[in-house]
């Protein structure tokens, strides 16, 4: 799931019908993935496609992403839009900052989760008490929260010492780890440049060193959340709240008490994004988070509504951003690479009979290669631009299969299901 | 009865929204009333009032918004003046930005100093409103945008600074290869990319300099993105950069982060950033600073009122009109000091002449 972010574009691309896909058919679909970016990095010489440095550099920009994504999974799955998403990251951001200065990190990333509850609870009574309009809470919030952080970070900030007006004093980092002695031998061996070994390498080098802490936990709480709205009691009621709440309702189930538990959790994980992004950038600052909660709620689409999926749509969106600040070469080796992932789309569209979009596919996966032969860089306006062209492209012509929770986003009231 | 609560909530979110819009926008009116009555040997004009907009960031900013600030610091202590500041936010409309200048214009404030370059049109457009009041907008000068009768346009010579400071870059490289950060891809950013890349090339010729700008305008959020700023000295480290020039507002906290994990050098922009007390954990790694003394122009202009002696159109602040200096806090450049400073007399005498744009 989060081996370079294209290579699990294509994971989407041969959806399951119905059935599960057995664990091995995704560890073939990566490992053709690093393959395919092994050819690419040859061919363009762009070293770091597959580098231990761009693999970090993903990691550290999916993270928030994901959290973000995970906080609108939970709140859709029980059926409530969320798109105050990023409004609770800014909470969650500010509440880092505050204890994150005085207390250290973790202190940072508690106080940020509760912010973040905080702002999980107003949309929750706007939204399931009040029957007010999900996208109306959600914009309110996300013009209250920067207010609210930033007339916080005024009366908290000013006066402390090297803070400001609009920003903390710096919070310590969170502790990383590194697994020793298999971190060298890997930087030895993606050193040697080999086909496909060395990228492998490069990867795994990446995913074992200088591990912030607070990437872990996020691994455990998608893993978790998975795990606790598919594999238990409580998380089918919570979907069910989601799907039909009507009939939920008829089962016994409280579906108020549900969405209320749904949207502390979502409040609580956006939070948590804030704060992994303050804590690991070093400190609060106002417009910190700069649309990662709208991103991060594309990632969850993009996941079908599924954690795995977020962390994959999480992984592309990082993997492509860490590209385009990396470096340029990098960037334009990126076109090469859009480019065979789309002629692949192709031939799956066509397999699967849908001849138009192979066909689209196909021309635009033309268009793009001859796009990287005819020219040796790409102009910096559009490097920015990746990340979203990407994420368009493999959203539009590989994912048609995609299919929200049936009641997602409609008002509840008790006593009165259609 | 779901009518009427409905109701009592929508009004709840609005009341909320004005609070939102009221965050963002308080004002902090400075006292001036510790100096300004008694002490003026009897004087009986009434106090200047000035009215100052930040840009995002404002003060505390620690760095270009905090040099403003300082020089308005000193007028409120020395002129006694009367001061009202106000602050813009993070992807705010051209709209809020002239409502910020007309509030300050309405208010009876004058002069009223703009800081930043995204003020350019607003600036323009109050300003002929406001005949009778003056206006000063820091680093913009665009014929038929914000020239007028009314308007100073107080710029730096940025690409002069950012030449010594390459100069230094280029001494301290052990690699030969140089980073430059830049936050937004405008023209004022790439003046300070110009000059660093011909200090560096003009001290060694065989030097790269890598260049990276965060963001792409319109989207100006690469001025306050530490974690992107991380990312970018990262991967010009991994590539062999050693010293990186970080033009990038508050993001050049992550460049300087970066730098130290990897034990490579950063050079600061502004402000003395060696000197900045949210950055004292990184400092050890900042080579120099390009100075900009914004608060310099400020007293500059609001003396020149106070005298009547305003004058309209471009004051560029130079080396040589002491706007732009470079830093030698942290003492990790005293040995090349000479040749930095030799450049420094050249560029004022004329005989070096730095290009402003590519």
């Amino acid at each position: 799931m989060s081996v370079g972010g294209l290579a699990v574009g294509l994971e989407v691309a041969p959806a399951d019908r119905g059935k599960r896909l057995s664990p091995w058919v995704y560890a073939l679909v990566a490992v053709a993935a690093l393959v395919v970016l092994s050819v690419v990095r040859l061919l363009s010489g762009a070293t770091d496609l597959t580098s231990a440095g761009t693999v970090q550099a993903a990691l550290t920009a999916a993270v928030p992403l994901a959290m973000a994504g995970l906080a609108g999974l939970w709140a859709e799955r029980a059926g409530v839009v969320n798109i105050g998403l990023e409004g609770m990251m800014v909470l969650g951001t500010f509440g880092a900052g505050y204890a994150g200065y005085q207390w250290g990190p973790w202190a940072g990333v508690v106080f940020g989760l509760l912010l973040g509850v905080v702002g999980g609870l107003l949309h929750a009574v706007a939204t399931v008490t009040f029957g007010v309009d999900h996208i109306i809470s959600g914009v309110a919030i996300n013009l209250l929260a920067p207010g609210a952080a930033l007339f916080l970070s005024k009366l908290y900030f000013s006066d402390a010492p090297g803070g400001g007006q609009k920003q903390s004093p710096r919070i310590s980092d969170a502790p990383k780890v590194t697994i020793p002695g298999l971190s060298s031998l890997l930087a030895d061996i993606e050193a040697k440049r080999w086909f496909f070994v060395s990228d492998l390498a490069g990867v795994l080098r990446g995913l074992t060193t200088e591990v912030s802490l607070l990437t872990l936990l996020a691994v455990l709480v998608i893993v978790g959340t998975a795990w606790v709205l598919w594999r238990t009691p409580f998380g089918l009621r919570l979907r069910s709240c989601g799907e039909s709440p009507a009939a939920a309702e008829s089962l016994g189930v409280n579906v108020y008490k549900y969405k209320y538990l749904a949207l502390v959790a979502s409040g609580a994980f956006a939070g948590l994004g804030g704060a992994f992004l303050a804590v690991s950038s070093g400190q609060y600052r106002d417009g910190q988070t700069g649309g990662r909660g709208f991103i991060g709620l594309a990632a969850m689409i993009f996941g079908n509504w599924r954690p795995g999926g977020l962390a994959t749509g999480a992984g592309l969106f990082g993997y492509t951003d860490a590209m385009a600040l990396r470096g340029s070469s990098a960037v334009h080796a990126l076109l090469l690479l859009l480019g065979i992932a789309l002629v692949v789309v192709a031939v799956i569209q066509y397999r699967s009979g849908h001849q138009l979009l192979s066909g689209v596919a196909a021309a635009l996966g033309v268009l793009f290669g001859y796009w990287y032969f005819s020219t040796d860089e790409v102009p910096p306006e559009l490097v920015g631009a990746a990340p979203y062209v990407v994420t368009l492209l493999v959203l539009g012509l590989a994912a048609q299969r995609l299919r929200p929770p049936r009641h997602a986003g409609e008002p509840y009231r008790r006593g009165q299901g259609v | 009865m779901r009518g009427k609560t409905t109701g009592l909530v929508a009004s709840l979110l609005a009341a909320g929204l004005v609070l939102a819009a009221c965050g963002s926008d308080t004002a902090t009116t400075g006292s001036g009333g510790t100096s300004s009555p008694g002490s003026t040997g009897g004087s009986t004009s009434p106090a200047i009032k000035v009215g100052l907009a930040y840009d995002i960031g404002g003060r505390g900013d620690q760095s270009f918004n905090d040099s403003a600030a300082r020089g308005l610091d000193k007028l409120k202590a020395d002129l006694g003046v009367e001061a009202k500041e106000l602050e813009a936010a993070a992807g705010e409309t051209e709209a809020q930005k002239e409502d910020r200048l007309r509030q300050l214009a309405e208010g009876g404030y004058n002069p009223i100093i703009a800081v930043g370059f995204s003020y350019a049109e607003s600036v323009g457009k109050v300003a002929k409103d406001f005949s009778d009041v003056k206006f000063a907008i820091v680093d913009d000068f665009t014929e038929g945008t914000d020239t007028g009768a009314n308007i100073a346009n107080l710029t730096f010579a940025e690409n002069e600074g950012s030449y010594l400071v390459g100069v230094a870059a280029a001494l301290k490289s052990q690699t030969g290869k140089i980073g430059f950060v830049g936050g937004v891809n405008t023209p004022l950013i790439q003046k300070f990319e110009v000059g660093f890349t011909a200090g560096v090339k003009a001290t060694k010729a065989e030097a790269t300099v890598d260049v990276k700008y965060l963001t792409q305008p319109p989207d100006f959020t690469g001025f306050n993105d530490p974690a992107k700023g991380e990312t970018a000295a990262n991967g010009m480290f991994d590539a062999g950069v050693d010293v990186v020039y970080a033009a990038a507002g508050g993001s050049g906290n992550g460049v300087f982060k970066a730098a130290k994990a990897k034990g490579k050098l950063g050079i600061g922009v502004d402000s003395d950033q060696y000197t900045l007390p949210s950055l004292t954990d990184v400092k050890d790694v900042i080579l120099t600073s390009m100075i900009k003394q914004v608060d310099v122009a400020v007293v500059d202009f609001v003396t020149s009122i106070k005298d009547n002696k305003f004058v309209a159109g471009q004051k560029v602040y130079d080396l040589k009109a002491g706007g732009i200096d470079y830093a030698t806090s942290g003492g990790k450049i005293d040995d090349i000091k000479a040749k930095v400073d030799e450049a420094k007399t050249k560029i004022v005498s004329g005989e070096i002449k730095v290009p402003e744009k590519k």
